[in-house]
């Protein structure tokens, strides 16, 4: 687990191997091999002065906000609107990012690839030309999942391939075995929408009638395809016209200087921040329940970031093999990475990553979950391997960044719907109407918690972060539901120093209809995916209820609503995490929680004045607040401060009583204090090493070489301790998962918590490499 | 002498616009009065009095009309110093107004920072989750009770948040828009235990579809409720004692006017009430002048607002938000971005950038020249530096400002870029002015229009000196700095040239086909009930105007728009023209060809615009004009820096108010009037027209 930082030329990324893009996921080579025929505009300018640079990278920001804007006024389409499941970019020629849009963002990691697959293979034959666009929705290519599709459109200026501007956009249906194209039941992508790679669809400015046809045939919506493909082919003619009018004033020169400085500009700030964090090795573990109806098993998903010098490498070698309908490639990989990293390092960028990159490399394992080898299923990548790929992200990334003070404050644990909790559900509407939706309200997700601040409850996911869910009267007008409530859950939010936001639970009962078919889709029901951080505890796991024949219509006719369904009577019913075509009659009530966000820091360290208004808003429960975060209130809701030490003093030494202590007598370290790894632990000297100690009392953990976690009094809990909210994992899987607690044996403060299965070996999350 | 009078409250400055029945504009501007905005109104209408030398009640009593806008609903909300709030809702949907749809309100916010968590969290609460009891009872999707209202509950709701010593009450159940019976019946049992007690019911304020923006509506009023109508009661009755007998009407965002009463049950309809203002004057004025398409620009100190007149009529948006709160609201669509003179310039040496706003100095500490603490130099500093601005003129001389301070400043961020002082200087504010012409764009080009078909209208304190620029950016035609002096307070103006109006809405969602009675049943409903109030505030039948719309869709998609019938009912087989226009209305908006053919459509709202027509202000046009600019209102000459030309030209400056009509000016030049400098370009004429605007033409 602690394997020394390879050598940068034995990465996969660079020898090349068979990542083409067919059988594996394509990764672009440091040079492209790009057809002599096309000549790429690589002349400008190096020195613009500062008030032509700013004029022109303002518009060229809102030439990318007004292709986004374009292609949600001609779409219209639910998709566009509320999910805002698209995103607009501008690349250089080379297909270097200059901006993406603040949509989804996942999509942005994916464009650069599929523009470099499209100059390698297509500027031979059929060559790329001024006037041409080409479609793409392959996965291994660069797609996330077949449904986002992308129309990548060259820009020429004289004859030479000046830049891109492309869009991706998800689409309602473009084949499979499953209305709406996203097919958990797939054994493998032939059971799923039509792959394309990079075609030629419009051709010197004019749409090639038989490719558009080829495209839409797979479709059981062809009109809204063709809808969404004319505002897609809209955006990017906006984008280029403007690019080119930009051009025509300024120069050719000028503009693309702007470009490059963008990128030169944005490179030099991540450069200045990698520079001011010690070089190491970062890693997280999460794991993937239900990869098929009837598994019970569950998938290890492993993340490394490697920080050496001036280069950040990512790698996922560890992670499990490819299995059953839950996969994602390793473009769906390396854009869930992208999220992370644009989020916590580069967002005084504002969208332009490209700088960046040109210092990250990712280094995949082919075959894996989620670098998934043709042809795999991966309709459903985006909400489950693409989700427990960027999540990790967050974790990794932000102990990197945690060394320095300044940058510790963009750093963020890990967000509610951290696996999407589906409810895909179909029949008659109210309005006699044949339907089929997934219930978008997990979209509501949840922020994780900060270093200096609470995470935000019911904030959306990270990953959109413009989205909105729909109103509950929305979701009545359209589908034949009655929603008893929609509300956040106490103590769904990961406890800590700073608490994780709270997420919320939709519970509804037929309403005009006689029946609901159903399938569930999900996965972290049974072990929190939402961990938290530096001893932050998780936020609540997904989660259905279902009570069969419930008293609910009685209730009703007495005008007594309940709050919750637990307040009703009836048969409940465990739904497994892909159980098919169960059906829910009016006297049933279902109800799903999505996951909620990660806390930050020990419990035990949380201002008790902020547990106590926790109390007072309802976001903690008094059990809670008294069992994890030690703290005891008054009569008057306040805080008692003398029974809160008491308390928490009492916990600490619980903690050691219960725990397995390391053989090594623990002693203080009176040596320098270099920095803070974690909130609770730092680097220390000692004589002339270096040693991990306890940030609160300076116990020794053991030198830089070692994993401090051997050095600290472990404590193995039930999952269940982990958050008030998990239940019994046993429902869902075989293997059973604990909640480690990772202690300093000499004070008992909190450094560290893991969740693990049983037999997995503690995790070096942490390796420094310091001179 | 009879005069209409319009006052609008700033943040900063209370205007005053005073026009008599000879059509003589008179304007005030005193400073605002936060601790109780009444006092700064009624210094303004003093200053009013003493400029016509009357008496205050003596003024008072010549009054026709007085409208007054106002900022203090939006100042209460940024400043967090509402009323406590009580909230009544379904149960099971006590949290809406906290999940916020999920989106921590970013709307209005800068959405290059959204992906920056740690600096998007949800705003302050308007009722934290322990005022809000949720009560059982339930209305569906066709308005019908599926559970009856739990009275008992209910009763206990009322009277606990009583106990816990609310101030006002919200009250807002799902589907109310399409029964309304349980809020009725919730509001009368408020009344019969806290007789007094400041209550709204949704379906009053906002009878929209969409429980999350409509509870947020209605909890806002309540919010504002007792602060507003305190306020609006103090100044009604002030008035009254001194002779003004009219009825005092209040602007509202919707770009028209409603009673004072009306204001006090429903002061969310004030909210962005000054800036609409602006575009009821410019409206207004368009029509004196034909000018049908106007883009408004209204640029103060802190912020830039644009918005479009199109065809003669305002775009309309029917969600708003303030303070990250997303709620609805029928009102006059105002961009707003942060671009004013009191944008802080930044330099960032190590990549050599140079960057504008979108922050501001505000008016403290406001730019380095105030001389009031401000060390970061500003877009007016930047003016200054320039030549634009005269430092012994400024606000008519209220202000020194100091410009050895802002050079200062100035030269200290060139230099950390390798710029000179004057370069800087020109650079920020050409880096400003594209930023305006960027989000003028986004307003027309975006939403289907042509800036080259429109005439740009410039106004507020900042506006003029940079309009030059940002129209020619844009293509537009021309650019009109209305009225002289008072494009500084065009909004007071226009507050006094706005008819009463009252919005109504009802939401239903029908499919089509819909039988034209259904609708018709609506518009019926709506017409009777705005007569009624329109009977209540003594406006005759003759006076009133209705004009009745709907709110269309594609089923199945989003983009609704409103299509402004030209039928006071719909006629039977009315479906192909209402395609028809519905189909041209969402093609300009939306694009050529992204119409549905034939897919269903879905209409949601019927509303009615009822207006009830005021006194007009009069514009006089000149009957005679001269090219002769009279020797007197050629002020000074002075060094200015115009960057077409790449350096400092002596330049002539004028006094506005010397000019005569049909006097033309070649650019370069400045222009001052009180409390605005139009800076006159190279490439450009400046004209003093027949009704008395600055017409700006541009060089071919």
């Amino acid at each position: 687990m602690n394997a020394p930082l390879r050598k940068l030329s034995e990465l996969s990324e660079l020898s090349r191997a068979k990542f083409d893009g067919r059988s594996s996921g394509y990764v672009p080579p440091k040079k492209l091999s790009i057809s002599p025929r096309l000549r790429l505009h690589r002349k400008w300018d190096r020195t613009i002065d500062p008030v032509t640079f700013e004029v022109v990278r303002h518009a060229l920001w809102n030439v990318n906000e007004e292709h986004g804007a374009t292609i949600q006024r001609l779409s219209g389409s639910p998709v566009a609107m509320y999910a805002l499941d698209l995103n607009p970019s501008i690349l250089t020629e080379d297909a270097e990012f200059v901006y993406f849009g603040p949509y989804m963002q996942y999509m942005s990691g994916v464009t650069d690839t599929q523009v470099k697959w499209t100059l390698e293979n297509r500027s031979e034959n059929p060559g790329i030309k001024d006037g041409d666009m080409f479609l793409a929705n392959d996965p291994w290519v660069g797609a996330a999942h077949q449904m986002d599709v992308m129309l990548l459109c060259p820009v020429f200026w004289k004859g030479e391939l000046f830049c891109w501007v492309t869009n991706c956009l998800h689409q309602y249906d473009i084949g499979g075995i499953t209305p709406g194209s996203f097919c958990p039941s797939a054994r493998d992508a032939f059971d799923e929408g039509i792959l394309i790679p990079p075609i030629k669809i419009v051709e010197n400015n004019e749409i090639r009638r038989d490719i558009e046809e080829l495209y839409l045939r797979s479709s059981r919506k062809p009109a809204a395809v063709a809808l969404d493909f004319r505002a897609q082919l809209a955006g990017n003619m906006t984008a280029r016209d403007r690019v080119l009018a930009l051009i025509a004033r300024y120069g050719a020169a000028t503009v693309k200087g702007v470009m490059k400085k963008i990128l030169d500009d944005g490179e030099r700030a991540f450069l200045k921040k990698l520079a001011r964090l010690p070089d190491g090795v970062w890693r997280d573990r999460t794991y993937v329940e239900c990869c098929r109806p009837g598994d019970r098993g569950v998938h290890q998903v492993m993340l490394t970031v490697r920080k050496e010098g001036k280069r950040l490498v990512f790698e996922n070698e560890g992670t499990d093999p490819q299995a059953g309908g839950i996969n994602a490639t390793y473009s769906g990989w390396r854009g869930a990475i992208m999220v992370a990293l644009n989020e916590l390092m580069c967002w005084e960028q504002y969208y332009a990553v490209g700088g960046a990159l040109r210092h990250v490399d990712f280094n995949p394992t082919p075959g894996t979950l989620n670098c998934a080898d043709f042809p795999a299923s991966v309709s459903t990548a985006p909400v489950q391997c693409m989700e427990i790929s960027l999540y990790p992200a967050y974790n990794v990334l932000s102990k990197m960044i945690h060394p320095d003070p300044e940058l510790r404050r963009d750093l963020m644990c890990i967000g509610g719907t951290s696996q999407w909790p589906a409810t895909i559900f179909r029949g008659i509407d109210q309005w006699g109407e044949r339907y089929g939706y997934i219930l978008v309200d997990p979209i509501g997700g949840a922020i994780g918690a900060f270093s200096h601040a609470d995470g935000i409850s019911t904030g959306g996911q990270a990953r959109t972060p413009i989205c909105k869910l729909p109103n509950v009267e929305h979701t009545e007008q359209s589908f034949p539901v009655l929603f008893l409530y929609r509300k956040e859950i106490t103590d769904s939010g990961g406890a800590g120093k700073w608490r994780g936001g709270l997420s919320a639970e939709s519970c509804f009962i037929p309403h005009g209809t006689e029946r609901i078919e159903q399938d569930t889709l999900s996965s972290g029901n049974a072990i929190p995916t939402s961990t938290g951080m530096m001893g932050g505890y998780p936020g609540a796991v997904n989660r259905y209820r279902f009570l069969r024949d419930s008293n609910v219509a009685a209730r009703m006719g007495l005008s007594d609503l309940p709050a919750d369904i637990d307040e009703l009577e009836g048969t409940a019913e465990t739904l497994q995490l892909r159980q098919q075509d169960f059906v829910q009659n009016p006297a049933d009530v279902y109800a799903v929680l999505w996951s909620a966000a990660g806390g930050f820091g020990d419990p035990l360290e949380r201002e008790p004045a902020r547990v106590a208004a926790d109390v007072d808003n309802g976001d903690v429960s008094m059990a809670a607040a008294k069992e994890i975060y030690g703290v005891i209130l008054k009569n008057d809701g306040t805080a008692d401060g003398d029974a809160t030490g008491k308390a928490r003093d009492a916990q600490r030494r619980a903690r050691l009583e219960r725990a397995t202590k390391p053989e090594a007598t623990p002693r203080k370290l009176d040596g320098k204090l270099r920095f803070l790894a974690t909130d609770n632990l730092a680097v220390r000297e000692h004589g002339k090493a270096l040693h991990w100690a306890c940030a609160g009392c300076a116990t020794d953990l053991g030198p830089l070489s070692g994993n401090y976690k051997e050095r600290c009094a472990r404590d193995d809990r039930p999952i269940e301790t982990s958050n008030p909210v998990v239940g019994d994992p046993g429902r869902f899987i075989d293997p059973l998962p604990a909640f480690r607690q990772f202690c300093c044996p000499s004070c008992g403060r909190l450094i560290e918590n893991e969740v693990a299965r049983a037999g997995d070996p503690v995790l070096a999350d942490i390796a420094l490499q310091l001179k | 002498m009879t005069y209409l009078v319009g006052v609008d409250i700033g943040g900063t400055f209370t205007d005053c616009a005073i026009v008599d029945a000879k059509g003589r504009l008179l304007t005030t501007k005193v400073p605002s009065t936060p601790q109780d905005f009444s006092r700064g109104m009624m210094d303004a209408l003093r200053a009013g009095a003493d400029a016509l030398e009357l008496e205050l009640d003596a003024f008072c009593r010549s009054i026709a009309f007085l409208s007054h806008g106002t900022t203090v609903g939006t100042n209460t909300i940024i400043q967090k110093k509402g009323a406590k709030v009580g909230l009544i809702t379904t149960k099971g949907h006590e949290d809406a107004i906290h999940i916020m749809r999920g989106s921590r309100g970013y709307a209005g916010r800068d959405i290059r920072k959204v992906v920056h968590f740690p600096e998007t969290a949800k705003p302050t609460p308007i009722v934290p989750k322990r005022l809000i009891r949720g009560v059982s009872e339930r209305v569906d999707c066709f308005g019908e009770i599926v559970v009856t209202l739990n009275e008992a509950q209910a009763e206990a709701a009322i009277r606990d948040l009583v106990a816990q010593g609310v101030e006002a009450i919200a009250i807002c159940f799902l589907w109310s828009f399409r029964n309304p019976r349980h809020e009725l019946r919730l509001r009368e049992l408020v009344k019969k235990i806290a007789p007094g007690l400041f209550v709204t019911c949704s379906v009053d304020i906002a009878p929209k579809w969409g429980e999350y923006e409509r509870v947020t509506a209605t909890a806002l009023n309540a919010y504002l409720g007792p602060v507003m109508s305190g306020y609006l009661a103090r100044i009604d009755r002030t008035l009254t004692d001194l002779g003004y007998r009219h009825g005092l009407q209040i602007a509202q965002c919707g770009g028209g006017t409603v009673p004072v009463e009306r204001a006090g049950e429903a002061p969310l309809l004030t909210l962005d009430s000054g800036p609409v203002a602006g575009v009821t004057a410019s409206m207004f004025l368009g029509q004196a002048m034909g000018d049908a398409n106007i883009i408004t620009t209204d640029m103060g100190g802190t912020s830039f607002d644009v918005s479009i007149i199109q065809g003669g009529k305002p775009a309309y948006s029917f969600v708003s938000n303030t303070d990250q709160y997303e709620y609805f609201l029928p009102k006059v669509d105002l961009q707003v971005i942060g671009a004013g003179g009191g944008s802080l310039a930044r330099a960032h040496p190590e990549t050599r950038t140079l960057t504008v706003g979108p922050d501001s100095a505000g008016a403290f500490p406001g730019p380095v020249c105030y001389g009031r603490g401000g060390t970061v130099p500003t877009v007016t500093d930047a003016q200054l530096v320039l030549g634009y601005l005269d430092p012994d003129n400024f606000a008519e001389g209220r202000l020194k400002l100091d410009v050895a301070a802002a050079t200062e400043a100035i030269a200290a961020l060139g230099a950390s870029i390798g710029m000179g002082a004057v370069e800087c200087a020109a650079g920020i504010c050409r880096i400003v002015e594209l930023n305006m012409a960027d989000i003028i764009r986004k307003v027309t080009v975006e939403k289907g229009f042509d800036p080259r078909d429109f005439v740009l209208y410039a106004f507020g304190g900042a506006g003029p000196a940079h309009a030059g620029v940002f129209a020619r950016e844009l293509g537009v035609k021309k650019v009109v700095v209305p009225q002289r002096k008072a494009a500084s307070t065009w909004c007071a103006f226009g507050a006094a040239a706005a008819d009463v109006l009252h919005v109504l809405e009802h939401t239903e969602i029908m499919a089509t086909p819909v039988p034209a009675g259904r609708v018709n049943a609506n518009l019926e409903r709506l017409e009777k009930q705005a007569r009624k109030v329109m009977k209540a505030e003594g406006i005759a039948g003759s006076r009133q105007r209705f004009e009745f719309s709907l709110d269309v869709r594609h089923r199945g998609q989003i983009n609704e728009v409103e299509v402004l019938l030209p039928w006071k009912r719909l006629p039977t087989g009315y479906e192909a023209a209402l395609r028809k226009m519905f189909v041209a209305r969402y093609e300009q908006l939306y694009g050529k060809g992204s119409a549905l053919a034939g897919a269903q459509l879905e209409i949601v709202v019927c509303r009615l615009r009822a207006r009830a027509l005021t006194p007009r202000p009069k514009l006089v046009r000149a009957r005679r004009s001269s090219a002769k600019i009279p020797a007197q209102a050629l002020l000074r000459r002075r060094e200015i820096y115009w960057p077409d030309l790449k350096r400092r030209r002596v330049t002539p400056i004028y006094d506005g108010e010397r000019l005569i009509i049909g006097n033309r000016l070649r650019g370069p030049a400045i222009v001052e009037t009180a409390d605005t400098t139009v800076v006159v370009h190279p490439g450009r004429t400046l004209r003093l027209d027949p009704l008395g605007n600055f017409e700006m033409t541009f060089d071919r």
